[in-house]
């Protein structure tokens, strides 16, 4: 604070000088545009999510067709043309989508993450790392393509009654999407542990895999999970990937059940994609029950980035 | 456990397996190993689909491996035992001059498709001339005060480029009585051929940036030597293409664009004393055993792969056949998208960073701005399109689709963060220059002016390329925003629709759905992506490397 009291101390004369004022309202406007985009975003997915509503709707001076929100949150049928918005089908699929990218991202991010931090030689670091950004860095209908045209069938050898659409492959691409996510955050977390720890265990004769796994890790524990939560909240946000691999036929499938991945469904992203090709008309049900799976999508992830932060921030051990 | 009675030591004391350690580090590797693994399989299986190289003739093979690969590997394991730097040097300038060639190409697609040379020159003539006033006016800042020569330049700029009284008096019904430097340039009756203007234009401005360089380099003499040499040699490029079978505008533009600038950093690299001239010899025999091998299978008449991405799928539109179909509408989309995106994205972005690291004072609003953009972020990209979608299309009433709308909503996906990867990089400007700055009686704006962002601005530019490679490639939001999954032409207006590369590939894949075209358009169109953000990332990364040793 020295340090600033003393600039603004010695600038208070030309501090409202024209081209200062000026300039100052410039950068002051362009940081003010993040909050006018958050603004927009909430106050576009609740007004248009609320003329989507029966119980809404009136308020919004909307007549004509309307669902229930009681329906939205609870059916399990997705079938626009019969007016059917069961959104638990679409959330359903996401579930699984995350699942079982989770099933994969997470124990290969965190090892990633434990062989960077602690074995990795700083040449065998500066080649992995770059290499593993890539893995984010490649757009992701591509991946979406890889699933659909390789992955697809080679799981097909191995289980011959999985669909051409299905989310075994899309849970695998968008796992290993998210794994560099992974990695890199709780990697950050990892290094952040001081030597010293490191050091008193080694001083106790453990060897390295018992400070790896008995030292860093726990260690590092809320920095790891913040990286969980953040990746899964990338892997529910996740769009194109999972629309070109999970198919587009709307169906409630039991997230827990593995027989269940191998049948396609429509994650809620990729539902949103498909009303938006679809003949939709501006302004009616089907437009606005876009902003309503927008709405539980924000919610959602946004839910997420604050729980992450908060593990992040509140057990964070301090050294 | 047997004990040793008589040296009084325990048999196996301060032994302990040393299995277990061994096991879980091999698996350590196995896991970080299996993505990357999983990913280069996948490249290569794509990369076989659209390349086809088993369709080559084994005599090309031999060609290139005997003109390319021997003496390239020859040359270079030779250099790279003298000389370190200079195989760097040459390996950089290799890559330099084929990425500059793929840019050159997308200009010259701007200049040939989107932008006419007329309208192009009016408009660059339009703004230099402004833009020269201002300068002059601000060598006079001692004289005239701030305000009067805001005003005069914003003046210049709106009567160079709208006339009078321009839009704001057509709104209040006056008719146009003076008009505008742009216009007055486009209604010149007799006008030069098209690629002398695409010369003033592209060979103009490749010349003075080579002139301030050089003139960084040495000093000015040697600049304007430089400046002059890169426009004759862009003229030159002009006169003879067609000698060689290049229509004169995409040779103005690929002389201007990749060869003058390839040219002078060689020059740089090889013939000034800090140069060797070991790694030039590197990179010439790259490249010139690439031609030489080029025309030998020409000669000899062996067969290339039957590649998918071929000139045909580079040059034409979209086809109802795999065969025929083509990415060309949907690379110039990607391109305009691109440098609508960067116009936005930058300066707002680090318009924000800026405000939040040297004018903001730490209070609750910075904090909750702080965390807010972290948030926006994590924000799915659909979430971003339906934003497009509310606001710009349905509220305020923009036609869907569109290059301005698409570009518009991809900015404020990656906002978030050009404002993160901005604030990283002045944060990392040391304090005492701006201390020093302030101690000579700078004011803040001249601080951030003169210290903070030069320093900054290569970290910047690095942060701004990632983001764009992040924004290249995105899908969803154009998908959003209702942009044609075929278009057939190059969009020629801010207002008009657009395709994208991603967005091309998923109609291929989703609603042209057949074996053709899985086997066929799809992976060419995959590799092509894949290049241009290759491309990206490599420039990116290099930029970062080179001002990391030295800055």
């Amino acid at each position: 604070m020295g340090t600033d009291e003393l600039t603004s101390d010695l600038t208070r004369q030309t501090e409202n000088s024209p081209r200062e004022l000026l300039t100052r309202t410039f950068f002051f406007l362009c940081a003010g545009l993040s909050i006018v985009t958050t603004i927009s975003i909430v106050v576009l997915l609740v007004t248009e999510a609320a003329k989507f509503f029966t119980i809404t709707a009136p308020l919004m001076g909307i007549t004509g067709p309307t669902a229930s929100i009681v329906d939205f949150l609870t059916g399990t049928t997705w079938q626009i043309n019969s007016g059917e918005f069961g959104v638990l089908t679409l959330v359903s699929a996401t579930a699984m989508i995350t699942l079982g990218s989770a099933v994969i991202a997470i124990p290969l991010g965190v090892a990633t993450a434990i062989y960077l931090s602690e074995y990795a030689s700083n040449r065998a670091r500066s080649v992995l790392k770059p290499a593993l950004e890539i893995l984010a860095g490649v757009p992701t209908v591509v991946y979406g393509f890889f699933a659909l045209i390789y992955i697809t069938p080679a799981l097909s050898v191995i289980l011959p009654s999985i669909g051409t659409f299905n989310m075994l492959s899309a849970s695998i691409v968008v796992g290993v999407m998210i794994i560099p996510m992974v990695a890199s955050i709780s990697e950050d977390a990892m290094s952040a542990v001081p030597d010293d720890l490191r050091q008193a265990g080694y001083g106790m004769g453990a060897t390295k895999f018992d400070v790896a796994t008995g030292i860093v890790v726990p260690a590092a524990l809320s920095g790891i999970f913040s990286s969980f939560i953040l990746a899964l909240s990338r892997a529910i946000g996740e769009t194109m990937a999972v629309t070109i691999a999970a198919g587009s036929r709307a169906q409630f499938l039991n997230p827990l059940n593995p027989a269940s991945f191998l049948e396609g469904s429509l994650p809620m992203t990729a539902a949103m994609v498909q009303l938006l090709l679809g003949d939709i008309t501006g302004g009616g049900l089907a437009y606005r029950s876009l902003f309503a799976i927008g709405l539980v999508l924000f919610v959602i992830t946004l839910i997420m980035n604050v729980i992450s932060d908060f593990i992040a921030q509140r057990y964070r051990e301090e050294y | 456990m047997a004990t040793n009675t008589e040296s009084g030591e325990i048999e196996g004391f301060g032994q302990v397996s040393r299995t277990v350690g061994t096991i879980f580090r091999y698996l350590l590797v196995a896991a970080t190993m299996f993505g990357i693994v999983m990913l280069a399989v996948l490249l290569l299986y794509v990369a076989n689909d659209a390349i086809q190289p088993s369709t080559a003739d084994p005599g090309w093979y031999l060609t290139f491996f005997l003109a390319l690969v021997v003496p390239s590997v020859a040359v270079g394991w030779t250099v790279r035992r003298r000389d370190r730097g200079a195989f760097g040097f040459g390996a950089l300038l290799v890559g330099m001059l084929v990425v500059s060639l793929m840019f050159s190409g997308g200009v010259a697609l701007l200049v040939i498709d989107v932008v006419p040379p007329l309208a192009a020159l009016a408009y660059a003539i339009g703004i230099v001339v402004p833009v020269g006033f201002a300068v002059l006016l601000t060598q006079q800042a001692h004289r005239i005060s701030f305000t009067p020569r805001l005003a005069a330049t914003t003046a210049l700029f709106y009567l160079s480029l709208f006339g009078l009284p321009g839009p704001i008096g057509a709104a209040a019904g006056i008719p146009q009585i003076v008009p505008s430097l742009v216009g007055a340039i486009q209604s010149i009756p007799v006008i030069p051929v098209d690629w002398m203007m695409v010369t003033a234009v592209v060979g103009g401005g490749s010349a003075a940036a080579i002139g301030a360089y050089v003139a960084s380099v040495r000093d000015t003499r040697a600049g304007l030597y430089a400046t002059a040499a890169a426009f004759a040699a862009t003229v030159v490029a002009g006169a003879l293409g067609p000698a060689v079978g290049i229509d004169s505008v995409p040779a103005v533009v690929i002389a201007a664009i990749a060869f003058v600038p390839t040219g002078t950093y060689a020059w740089r690299g090889a013939f000034t004393e800090e140069g060797s001239p070991l790694g030039l010899v590197f990179a010439v025999t790259v490249v010139g055993g690439a031609l030489v091998g080029a025309f030998a299978v020409n000669v000899l008449g062996f067969a290339g792969p039957q590649s998918w991405v071929d000139w045909q799928f580079l040059t034409s539109a979209h086809s109802g056949t795999a065969e025929n179909a083509g990415l060309y509408p949907a690379i110039g989309g990607s391109i305009l998208l691109m440098a609508t995106v960067a116009a936005l994205s930058f300066p707002l972005g680090v318009g924000a960073a800026v405000y939040l690291e040297e004018y903001a004072s730490d209070n609750a609003l910075t904090r909750f701005v702080d965390v807010n953009i972290s948030n926006l972020a994590g924000v799915p990209s659909v979430v971003y399109g339906l934003l497009g979608l509310g606001i710009f299309v349905t509220y305020l009433g923009r036609s869907a689709g569109t290059v301005l709308v698409g570009g518009a909503t991809l900015a404020l996906l990656i906002l978030p963060i050009v404002i993160i990867s901005s604030r990283e990089a002045i944060r990392s400007v040391p304090s005492d220059m701006r201390q020093a700055s302030y101690g000579m009686g700078a004011t803040r704006w001249q601080t951030v002016k003169n210290v903070v962002l030069p320093e900054a601005f290569p970290g910047i530019l690095t942060g701004t390329i990632l983001a764009l490679g992040r924004a290249i490639g995105e899908t969803a939001p154009l998908i959003m925003i209702g942009a044609p999954n075929v278009v057939f032409n190059l969009p020629n207006a801010l207002g008009a629709k657009v395709s994208a590369m991603p967005l091309q590939v998923y109609a291929w894949s989703s609603l042209f759905a057949s074996e053709d075209f899985y086997t066929k358009a799809v992976p060419a169109g995959v590799v092509v992506l894949l290049a241009v953000l290759l491309a990206m990332n490599s420039v990116a990364i290099v930029l970062r490397n080179k001002f990391e040793r030295t800055g």
